[in-house]
């Protein structure tokens, strides 16, 4: 019975929730905060897809704020036991439901197009960013966001996954004061 | 109070604040704000202290004209002739390696020119006259000066000329002590 109410609260939580992302990690190289033409790098990981109904994943999309320029990949997402096909840097694609994706890794199903992968992880990607030229304290924020085929067009079972971004980080671009003496006079 | 005298006490507060100012450029650099310059200055070097990686946009207003240094953090400007407060007439404009501008830094210039009364041609034995400078305040110096004023029997026959000087600014006036007429002895036809 025990067994049972287990089960039964777990398949509501994933319902209502909606949730397949878990088991999220990233660390960050340098650690912030972050000065103009600071280059940091991103090692991101998804220990855990969970496939609601069947959705597969098919994209991890970069959320960069403003203060970020030169977005870099460096190592491609795996794909451990996935389905036949390729994740693929791009930094802009409408997928078949009209979602705007982009910059980030889409997987390229090559046996049904449309589909994601139906690997559930985990998958480890990298990524370079660089902190642009600015005079403003602008957003350097960082998130992850992980789509399901369910979003982009490419399966329709019910629910989609709707899992937030994952907060990667949160800060803006250090401006070091500029400070002038006061005008001397030989 | 009238307004004359208002005035004056204003002109007495300048000259405190030139005296200040003179007393500070005698132990080094000044900071003083107003900054005073003697009308029609020239070569006066102004700087702050150097970031090497910034760059500095000066202005200079109040009859200045910025000749050497512009983007550096020293600059030399000759001044005009133009007697008054120049408010903010040196402002300088710090840029860091980003292009990234700082607060303006403002000097607010008092431009002294000083004038002396013209008096003479005198004779030897004329009494003494007093020096009058404008504005008040400052000392004159020369042949036959005692206590600000000109004494043609002590100066003798000759030109002269007489400095005035105000908060390390000078100007001038010449006067002139005629010798008397050479008359021979009485003689009798």
């Amino acid at each position: 019975m025990k067994r049972l109410l287990l089960i039964l609260c777990l398949f509501f939580s994933l319902t209502v929730s909606s949730q397949c992302v878990s088991n999220q990690s990233v660390w960050l190289n340098p650690v912030g905060p972050y000065v103009v033409g600071q280059v940091v790098t991103v090692n991101y990981t998804l220990g855990t897809f969970t496939q609601l109904n069947l959705n597969w994943i098919i994209a991890f999309q970069i959320n960069l704020g403003a203060g970020w320029t030169n977005l870099q990949p460096l190592i491609t997402p795996s794909n451990p036991g996935g389905s036949v096909g390729f994740w693929m840097w791009d930094t802009q694609n409408t997928f078949p439901s009209g979602l705007n994706f982009g910059p980030g890794w889409r997987f390229i199903n090559t046996g049904t197009a449309n589909w994601g992968t139906g690997s559930i992880g985990p998958f480890v990607m990298r990524f370079r960013v660089t902190v642009a030229p600015t005079c403003t304290p602008n957003s350097l924020s960082i998130s992850m966001n992980v789509i399901g085929d369910c979003l982009t067009g490419g399966w329709n079972n019910g629910t989609c996954c709707t899992d937030p971004a994952y907060n990667i980080y949160n800060g803006v671009v250090q401006i070091p004061p500029i400070i002038t003496t006061n005008i001397n006079h030989y | 109070m009238n307004y004359k005298e208002h005035k004056q006490i204003l002109l007495t507060l300048y000259i405190t604040i030139l005296m200040m100012t003179v007393t500070i450029f005698t132990f080094g650099q000044t900071t003083i704000n107003p900054d005073t310059v003697c009308a029609n200055a020239t070569g006066e070097q102004y700087f702050v202290t150097n970031t090497p990686t910034s760059t500095y946009n000066w202005t200079i207003t109040g009859g200045g004209i910025l000749q050497t240094g512009q983007t550096t953090n020293a600059i030399t400007v000759d001044w005009g002739g133009v007697m008054g407060l120049w408010v903010n007439a040196v402002e300088v404009i710090e840029s860091n390696a980003a292009g990234c501008p700082g607060a303006p830094i403002l000097l607010d210039v008092f431009v002294l020119a000083l004038s002396g009364n013209g008096i003479g041609p005198f004779c030897p034995g004329d009494p003494t006259t007093t020096l009058v400078g404008n504005p008040i305040g400052g000392t004159w110096s020369g042949t036959g000066v005692v206590s600000n004023a000109f004494q043609p029997t002590s100066a003798g026959i000759g030109n002269y000329v007489l400095t005035y000087s105000l908060a390390g600014c000078n100007t001038t006036i010449n006067v002139v002590v005629n010798g008397g007429p050479i008359t021979g002895p009485i003689q009798h036809f």
